[in-house]
């Protein structure tokens, strides 16, 4: 690999091969042998059936899998190397692999997706997570087809999710994103998605990726990027995303993929967008949200109790973090029964938004910020499931709703800190 | 000049496929014939070509171009006389050039004597040279050819008040072949131009001599047995002729025409035309090499006989329903260019009159394995007129110089048997042979050149072809080997400057020798083979161990 690049000499030489194409899709990976074929399979299916004529290309980054990852990815390609033909394909598609052992994270997958979509000149890109094992062909159609058609710039993708999956989301990511950017996208933190090709080379150009913050979640930042660059954004409703069930390690790497980046990036473009602005509506293709109600198993004692013994233990970090104020309310709220607690949305908003600042203002480590977060997201979680333990979506929307409108309406707040005044 | 006496010469041939009508007209009616053609026979030899397959030439009511033959043992009146087809075969062979004239098995016009007998009453002794029913049920299912003139293989005959069969127009009423009479008189009618020396026949529309119920009514095994009896009188009486089939079908289906060497000599390979084009505009070489991985092999005796365009219209039966729609939407959007299941264009016009591209095409022509067909007109980029009716389009007279009639006739405009192509892009005043012949970077010239590499050697004409499959899938690369001949052929399909790497590892220590300007270029060693192609550039290497 040349000093400076991100393209080893293989992978390079393996798009010099495909050439100029209409379509990449874009599939980072880490030891996923499990369901990596099977969404490859789908993804190639969705676009032999819905862009036949079109130069495809799947283009698989590896993080330096140890299992049959990179030879599930490149046996979908379709060519006349392989035995037998293929009727259903009106072109050769290349399905290629490359491999980087210098990040685990998904930024440096992302970073050579968009580099080989700008070099491979691609109008119409995608990604797709390999652990998406409910896609479908019609998902390829329904994120690509807004960028080939309507040329938007960026589809996100709206999922038919547990009423109690994609909490972090629905209690934190969605609404600070819609009420800072005035842009409501649902997946703000999106797994599967697609962009224009104009898009790939403008995240290309940016300085960003040596940056911690991007190396942990470059989606959430380019949706950001997006909306803040004036490029059309849109929504597409794929279907249903089974639920992942996260341990209690995966959450701090979650908050620092979502919550992170989103910190980051408003130390980039703030402040975003005038308190006095109405939101803006972003198009969907689809529902625009849908929820599944079966019984979901949570253990919420348990999350309660780490709440608690969370913010005891992390109180001298979260001093430093938060007003006294919202510390005490904390505090107080701790000393309340596991039955009768409550995280209120007015308490919760203003604790997210102190964390922002805290984040911008760098009193501690970024990282250690964000860790800090996680015991208060399990407080405010436990409060989501017991108060929408037997809504109704509807009601579930409606909550979701109150909580977005009281990040908006606490908006001059974060302006008011933003700046050191604590 | 005396002909070769190789049997095998068909394999080495490079045929040049011209309608007498279209070619020359030497009277002056506006009509060409065997006087013209004969005249222009120097202009044919210089080319390069080796054989001329003649479209049909017979007395008809040409409702169908002459596919409609009203006598088998002459010549049609406005084309000259029999006498004339004599002195232009002599001329043709003199000059080295075989003749290979069309044959219709199938059927006849419904104005032959034969059938005019047939149709005067049931009890007709030549009732039974034709396919006759009480009812429009028989054979039901089997596929309408001509699917925009005709609603069924069945026509009412007012006269003997019963249905006659017919694959094509209801004015060529299929032939009976049960009928040992009719395949006798048919051999008779064949040996009636053998005897005068035609060197082959293509025999059109073969597969569907033969009807039986609850079949297709193709490619039965009852038609093969008719063209083997034909074949096995062919090689007892007139050993080094050739039989050419017209049998638009998949390769699997055409694979046993050639029989173990006792049927075809020659077949069209049809799915691979327009798979060229398909690959071309795809830039992508995988419909070629996926039609050819599925080419059966076939007897070292006979012969593929490839080509670009011909006399109809771009056939696209062989072809996937989503490859027909690709193909429409590319190269005829506008809907007049359809006709049937196919696109009456010439290649040319197919091909934006892109030189590179025609270029490109005529390269693969000439150096896939198959003995190539070039349609006339198509050497000097002449364009179609879609606006003239059926295929009549790509049938317009040959464009000779820019003066009167394109050169082609002294008659009056109006009075040409077609309108000569005007507009300015494709003329008689901007694409004529006179004016070509005077620029060694014309069409016709850079197709001289081209056809004089592929006669220096048997290799193109006789060799097996191996595909080399970089993975630069715009490359189209193979080699082909006879004995110690090797060439290689690389084919840039894209619009786009491309690399790619050939594994050429079983030709080490090779030197290649680009074949038309005898370059040399690096040695074969054990890393890839590295070459940088400019838009649908090509070429072709002579592979030698020095």
């Amino acid at each position: 690999m040349a000093e400076g690049s991100i393209l080893t000499d293989d992978f390079l030489r393996e798009l010099m091969n495909v050439g100029e194409v209409d379509i990449l899709i874009g599939v980072p990976t880490l030891n996923d042998a499990a369901t990596v074929g099977q969404v490859v399979q789908c993804t190639r299916a969705g676009l032999l059936k819905y862009f036949p004529r079109q130069r495809s290309v799947i283009v698989n980054v590896d993080g330096g899998s140890r299992d049959s990852t990179q030879d599930l990815v490149r046996a979908a390609s379709i060519s006349d190397l392989a035995q037998g033909t293929n009727p259903s394909a009106l072109r050769t598609l290349h399905c290629i692999s490359t491999s980087h052992e210098r990040s685990t994270e998904n930024g440096m997958g992302l970073h050579t997706i968009v580099a080989a979509a700008d070099l491979v000149r691609a109008t119409i890109c995608g990604v797709v997570s390999p652990d998406s094992v409910s896609i479908e062909p019609e998902w390829i159609e329904r994120l690509l087809r807004p960028v080939s058609r309507d040329n938007f710039d960026m589809v996100t993708p709206i999922y038919r999710r547990n009423k109690f999956d994609g909490l972090l989301v629905r209690n934190l990511v969605y609404p600070m994103t819609r009420a800072l950017y005035c842009k409501p996208v649902r997946e703000p933190h999106p797994a599967d998605f697609a962009f224009s090709g104009r898009l790939a080379s403008f995240f290309l150009e940016q300085d960003i990726w040596s940056q911690p913050a991007i190396q942990n979640g470059a989606e959430t930042y380019f949706v950001i990027s997006a909306i803040t660059g004036g490029f059309r954004l849109t929504q597409s409703f794929l279907g249903p995303r089974p639920r992942v069930d996260h341990s209690s390690g995966d959450l701090v790497q979650a908050l620092r993929q979502s919550v992170g980046v989103l910190f980051w990036a408003l130390g980039k473009n703030f402040p975003v967008c005038p308190t006095n602005s109405a939101t803006e509506t972003t198009t969907a293709t689809g529902a625009e949200a849908e929820l599944s109600m079966e019984h979901v198993r949570v253990n919420r004692k348990r999350l309660h109790q780490m709440f608690v013994h969370g913010l005891e233990e992390l109180n001298p970090v979260l001093y430093s973090i938060l007003s006294s104020a919202t510390l005490a309310e904390l505090n107080q709220a701790a000393t309340a029964a596991e039955d009768s607690f409550r995280y209120s949305d007015d308490l919760w908003v203003r604790t997210v938004y102190e964390f922002a600042a805290a984040y911008h203002q760098e009193v501690i480590s970024p990282d250690h910020i964000i860790q800090a977060l996680a015991p208060l997201y399990r407080g405010k979680t436990y409060t989501f499931l017991v108060e929408n333990r037997d809504s109704s979506a509807v009601d579930v929307e409606k909550n979701v709703e109150n909580l977005c409108l009281t990040f908006e309406r606490l908006k001059p707040y974060l302006l008011e800190i933003w700046n050191g005044r604590k | 000049m005396s002909l070769p006496q190789d049997p095998l010469w068909y394999k080495d041939a490079i045929i040049y496929q011209v309608h007498v009508r279209t070619f020359y007209d030497s009277n002056g009616d506006g009509i060409g014939e065997f006087r013209g053609l004969a005249q222009k026979l120097d202009y044919l030899q210089e080319l390069g070509i080796t054989a001329i397959w003649l479209m049909p030439f017979f007395p008809s009511p040409l409702r169908d171009d002459g596919y409609d033959i009203a006598d088998y043992r002459s010549v049609h009146s406005s084309y000259g006389t029999l006498d004339d087809f004599k002195l232009f075969l002599e001329a043709a062979h003199q000059r080295g050039i075989r003749v290979i004239i069309e044959m219709v098995l199938n059927h006849t016009s419904d104005q032959h004597p034969w059938f005019q007998e047939s149709r005067s009453s049931r009890d007709n002794p030549r009732r039974d040279w034709y396919v006759w029913s009480e009812t429009d049920t028989k054979y039901r299912g089997v596929r309408i050819i001509f699917t925009d003139t005709e609603l069924s293989n069945w026509a009412w005959d007012p006269v003997s008040k019963e249905y006659y069969w017919h694959r094509f127009f209801n004015h060529q009423p299929d032939l009976n072949y049960d009928n040992p009479a009719v395949r006798e008189e048919m051999w008779d009618v064949m040996k009636f131009w053998l005897d005068m020396g035609v060197d082959g026949f293509r025999l059109d529309a073969v597969p569907y001599l033969v009807e039986r119920e609850g079949t297709s009514c193709e490619n039965l095994p009852e038609t093969h047995a008719v063209l083997k009896e034909l074949r096995a009188k062919l090689d007892r009486d007139f050993p080094g002729r050739m039989l050419l089939a017209e049998a638009n079908q998949w390769p699997a289906d055409l694979r046993p025409y050639f029989g173990n060497a006792n049927e075809f000599h020659m077949a069209f390979h049809f799915p691979l035309m327009p798979r060229m084009f398909m690959g071309l505009k795809l830039e992508d070489r995988k419909p070629i090499t996926e039609i050819l991985q599925q080419t059966p092999s076939i007897p070292d005796a006979c012969q593929w006989c490839l080509f670009l365009r011909n006399h109809d219209e771009l056939t696209l039966e062989m072809v996937t329903d989503m490859e027909r729609d690709y193909m429409y939407d590319e190269y005829a959007k506008d809907k007049s260019m359809r006709l049937n299941v196919g696109i009456r264009r010439r290649l040319a016009p197919l091909l934006d009159n892109d030189r590179r591209r025609i270029e490109l095409m005529n390269g693969l022509l000439l150096s896939l394995p198959g003995t190539p067909i070039i349609y006339y007109g198509d050497e000097i980029g002449m364009g179609d007129n879609v606006n003239l009716g059926d295929r009549n389009g790509v049938r317009t007279p040959m464009q000779w110089d820019g003066g009167w009639n394109g050169g082609f006739s002294s008659a009056d405009p109006e009075s040409l048997y077609s309108p000569i192509m005007l507009n300015p892009v494709y003329g008689y005043q901007a694409v004529n042979v006179h004016s070509q012949k005077r620029f060694d970077h014309s069409l016709l010239s850079w197709m001289k050149r081209i056809l004089r590499v592929r006669k220096s050697m048997p290799v193109f004409g006789r060799g097996s072809m191996e595909f080399l499959y970089p993975a630069n899938h715009r490359v189209l690369a193979y080699v082909r080997e006879l004995g110690k001949e090797r060439i290689l052929a690389v084919n840039n399909l894209s619009s786009s400057a491309q690399v790619v790497e050939l594994d050429l590892q079983r030709y080490k220590g090779d030197i290649l020798i680009e074949m038309f300007g005898k370059n040399i270029f690096p040695r074969v060693t054990d890393r890839p083979y590295l070459l940088t192609m400019g838009p649908y550039q090509f070429y072709w290497f002579r592979l030698r161990k020095i």
